[in-house]
């Protein structure tokens, strides 16, 4: 046993006094009692001469160490580190336990002045005594050993606050609940959740490794009828067989012989998930020693332990809520994968502003099915969920007009009316967007024919097969701001190997710690990837942008290439 | 019979010519030969993404051209999934692939993650240039079972940081990969990553032994340290003063020039970032990788071994309270190659 403190506390089985010559006692076997100044201590002082003899002893002293004996070896005190003390001068201040007849006494010793003389014996302090000042310390140490395991209790609590608070993931977190309780709490632990229509378990034993995890439907819980009672707030269950018998049914495992005991440790009321854990030997229940103070700690442990692991289950299971609302939404508004098409190669690039989840207001669409595949690149003012709405009812109109209507320049204004209509039959402010649609027709001789019509939007950039960059010059109003809008009609020709880019201008207005962007850059990074494949352009014009951006936020940032193969043989 | 080599040989001339039918023909000649696919995807695949790397660094290709290659590949990597698919996921667990935020090398992780799926991992593949909120909001929806996190250029350590501290604090292990790490991974631990694996199959084979971590080699506590104060602060300044410091390095450089060539802004920029990075992980060795670098690369107008001296001394001076990017900068310029001639 150490002390607290690690110095070697006392040995109960046997001073190392065989490690001492024994030694012939002084005439006077029994002490006779001592008067004097040392009687009126409070604390107890003992004198030893250089060879570890005791000369003399104050009642308090003899009272704390009931072995000791004047005249005999401090040893037979049975007090260990005081006899080594004694023999060797150090430590000058020691603690240690004592056992006595009713029970454990911590003493605490230091080195002390000498105070002489020592009447009756010796008459006089002599060359080489030493005194040692002993006092009781139990109720001290009892108050520290109390004040330690307070503070364990709390660096638990506080750990599994860490632990828990940042997991925002209910398999995960239920994992943690059970593996932060063992062994703490229990030899074992079972956590069962039920969220809307989901049962999940989590269970960890000692020894047992990673905490397993499964799933089942709510609406089989009438399989395990009194555990179901326990989640829905209606009973205890501790001491229940039949909870344990249902516990083994769920995790198909049982998690410890029959005779261990279990407790149900049902979680408060979250409002969002109903939860229970079931501990396997809890520690409460077992321990013996000081039962009520201990017992009532380690309750209030449990209970803090029960109520942390609720708040971060429902925390976990409202932000998957969320977050699958937030996943759903970007599922259906996450950027289209591009066709293959014959005679007209595809690129795209899309990167949200950052703070918007993925959810951005750029979009762009490309159909291939027909001879004369048609794309869309735009961005809708605002930013997260309701850009999100307004894009994908721009989507939807698109694609519903060029079913009945194939001309860009006809599509564009039928598309500003279905944007305005929409927005007056709900009170709406009126919502605009900018953007490139057109569709593409790739000739027999490996040429693109490309009708484009735009509304707001930057003029796209043709990158030709050598090199040469040119703007489509093009322009048009917003989209979605008045009836009466007029939009501009181009038709661009591509040869074998040029490319059409279309961006929004979350390109032009990337900005890094100085300038924009600005149309320059973005022309004069173009001629490297002259012939190089429409993807490959996008994706370096994406690494341009970011670069440039340098850490800063920006705005979302869409590009689509569409590009005339070059034919067998060119350089790439 | 081709033996591996003979087929990497001729994928990496198809990658040279711009020929992605051809390189995907030679992918599916290997695998229709028997040719492990893993092997088809590491030994052919990889190893010809190495060589052209060094084809870039040795001036011998531009940018460009090796982003026709890298895409190639992608293509290639797909065609190799179509062809000899995947078993379904065995119920190993699942494992989120992502590359640091601004490492647009995407194509190690893909592989990587092609890798993990072929045993039996359930793998989400995130792409290049992962900003860590992204990476956070995936972590808490999806809940992987363990993250890796791929990239090739120390400079973004910083980024790993951030990316690691997110998946942390969900209690999501991570296993960091790549040469950015170190050529011995010492610094996937400055960055609290809790192991590294330095390619494709090693991390497979780390990941079967152990899937729940950590995977360090000696199993001391994690990696807790993750960046110390001072190279925090410090490398926060780097970041923060960039754009100034390129320019002031750049006239050092070329005091006769006016604007700096966009190379040399690359280079420069590069310089800081790597500068940043060791200051970072309190690791000279860092820098000087970068410094022996620039002596090893070739790209044309880009910065040159003779320009160095003037560059450390500007940043010095300009950096004068920063104390340990200033001992970084010294100890760097001492083990600069004495001028020839």
């Amino acid at each position: 046993m150490e002390s607290r403190f690690g110095a070697p506390a006392h040995d109960v089985s046997e001073a190392p006094a065989a490690t001492i010559t024994p030694r012939a006692t002084p005439a006077v076997p029994e002490a006779p009692p001592v008067p004097g100044p040392l009687d009126g201590f409070e604390e107890g002082v003992v004198i030893c001469d250089r060879a570890g003899v005791v000369r003399a002893a104050n009642p308090a002293a003899q009272e704390l160490l009931p072995h000791l004996r004047v005249g005999e070896i401090i040893d037979v005190a049975r007090c260990e580190v005081l006899a080594r003390a004694v023999r060797e001068g150090e430590p000058e201040g020691f603690e240690a336990v004592v056992e006595h007849a009713t029970g454990e006494r911590h003493v605490r010793g230091r080195r002390g002045t000498a105070i002489g003389p020592v009447p009756p014996l010796p008459p006089a302090t002599r060359e080489g005594d030493r005194y040692w000042y002993l006092r009781d310390v139990s109720d001290e140490q009892a108050r520290t050993d109390s004040l330690l395991a307070a503070q364990e209790r709390a660096a638990f609590l506080a750990e599994a606050g860490r632990a828990l608070h940042g997991v925002l993931h209910l398999d995960r977190t239920a994992r943690r609940v059970v593996a932060l309780a063992v062994p703490r709490l229990a030899a074992g632990a079972v956590l069962v959740v039920r969220h809307d229509d989901t049962v999940t378990w989590a269970a960890a034993e000692l020894g047992g490794g990673r905490p397993r995890i499964g799933h089942g439907a709510a609406a089989d819980l009438h399989r395990v009828p009194h555990l179901a009672a326990v989640l829905a707030g209606e009973g205890d269950g501790s001491g229940d067989p039949r909870v344990d018998d249902e516990i083994a049914t769920l995790t198909g495992r049982r998690s410890a012989p029959g005779e261990a005991s279990r407790r149900v440790c049902p979680v408060p009321i979250t409002g969002v998930v109903e939860a229970c854990v079931v501990l396997t030997d809890p520690r409460v229940a077992a321990d013996e020693v000081d039962r009520d103070v201990l017992a009532a700690a380690e309750e209030d442990l449990l209970s803090s332990y029960v109520a942390r692991a609720g708040t971060a289950l429902a925390a976990a299971a409202l932000h998957e809520e969320q977050s699958h609302l937030g996943t759903v939404l970007q599922e259906s508004l996450a950027a289209p994968r591009l066709p293959e098409t014959p005679g007209v190669l595809w690129g795209a690039a899309y990167r949200p502003a950052r703070e918007t989840m993925r959810v951005g207001g750029d979009f762009y669409e490309v159909v291939g099915t027909s001879e004369r595949p048609a794309f869309l690149l735009g961005d809708v003012c605002g930013k997260g969920i309701e850009a999100a709405v307004l894009s994908g009812r721009v989507r939807q109109s698109w694609h519903a007009l060029r079913l009945l209507e194939d001309r860009p320049g006809h599509i564009l204004p039928l598309l500003n009316t279905a944007l305005l209509d929409a927005v007056a039959t709900r009170d709406e402010d009126p919502r605009f967007a900018t953007m490139v649609l057109g569709d593409a027709r790739p000739a027999d001789d490996g040429t693109v024919e490309l009708r484009l019509a735009t509304g707001g939007h930057p003029p796209p950039l043709v990158l030709r097969a050598d090199g040469e960059v040119e703007a489509v010059p093009v322009a048009g109003m917003l989209v979605g701001g008045i009836r009466e809008a007029r939009f501009g009609e181009a038709e661009v020709g591509l040869g074998p190997g040029d490319t059409c880019l279309l961006y929004s201008d979350g390109v032009l207005e990337a900005r890094g710690s100085g300038d924009f962007f600005g149309e320059e850059r973005l022309a004069a990074a173009l001629p490297p990837c002259a012939g190089a494949p429409p993807q490959v352009l996008c994706e370096h014009l994406e690494q341009v942008v970011v670069s440039w951006l340098d850490g800063h936020d920006h705005d979302d940032v869409a590009m689509l290439a569409i590009q005339a193969p070059h034919g067998p043989g060119s350089p790439a | 019979m081709t033996d591996i080599g003979a087929r990497r040989t001729a994928y990496l001339e198809r990658l040279a010519a711009a020929d992605e039918a051809g390189a995907v023909a030679v992918a599916v000649d290997a695998l229709d030969a028997g040719v492990d696919p893993e092997s088809v995807l590491l030994d052919v695949v990889a190893a010809a993404q190495r060589e052209v790397g060094d084809r870039w660094a040795a001036g011998e290709w531009t940018v460009v051209q090796e982003h026709v290659a890298t895409h190639i590949s992608e293509r290639v990597v797909a065609a190799v999934a179509r062809h000899a698919p995947a078993p379904r996921p065995g119920g190993t667990g699942t494992v989120a692939v992502a590359c640091l935020d601004g490492e647009w090398h995407g194509l190690p992780a893909r592989l990587l993650a092609e890798v993990l799926t072929r045993h039996g991992w359930s793998v989400e593949f995130l792409g290049a240039s992962v900003p860590a909120a992204q990476l956070a909001t995936h972590v808490h929806r999806v809940g992987p079972d363990v993250v890796a996190i791929s990239s090739s250029l120390p400079s973004r350590l910083p980024a790993a940081r951030r990316m690691v501290e997110a998946c942390r604090a969900t209690g999501t292990p991570v296993l960091a990969g790549g040469p950015a790490f170190g050529a011995d991974g010492r610094w996937a631990r400055a960055v609290g990553a809790d192991g590294w694996a330095p390619d494709a199959r090693a991390a497979a084979a780390m990941l079967a032994a152990d899937p729940d971590g950590p995977w360090h080699a000696d199993a001391a506590e994690g990696g807790a340290t993750a960046g110390d104060r001072t190279g925090r602060e410090e490398q926060g300044v780097l970041h923060a003063r960039r754009a100034e410091l390129v320019r002031l390095a750049a006239a050092a450089a070329r005091p006769d020039d006016g604007d700096p060539t966009d190379e040399l802004a690359d280079d420069l920029g590069h310089l800081v970032d790597f500068l940043a990075a060791a200051v970072f992980v309190d690791d000279p060795a860092l820098f000087d990788g970068f410094v022996s670098w620039v002596g090893s690369v070739a790209i044309p107008a880009g910065l040159r071994v003779a320009e160095l001296a003037p560059v450390l001394d500007a940043l010095a001076a300009a950096l004068a309270d920063s104390p340990r990017t200033v001992r970084l900068l010294r100890e760097a310029h001492g083990g600069l190659p004495a001028p020839v001639g």
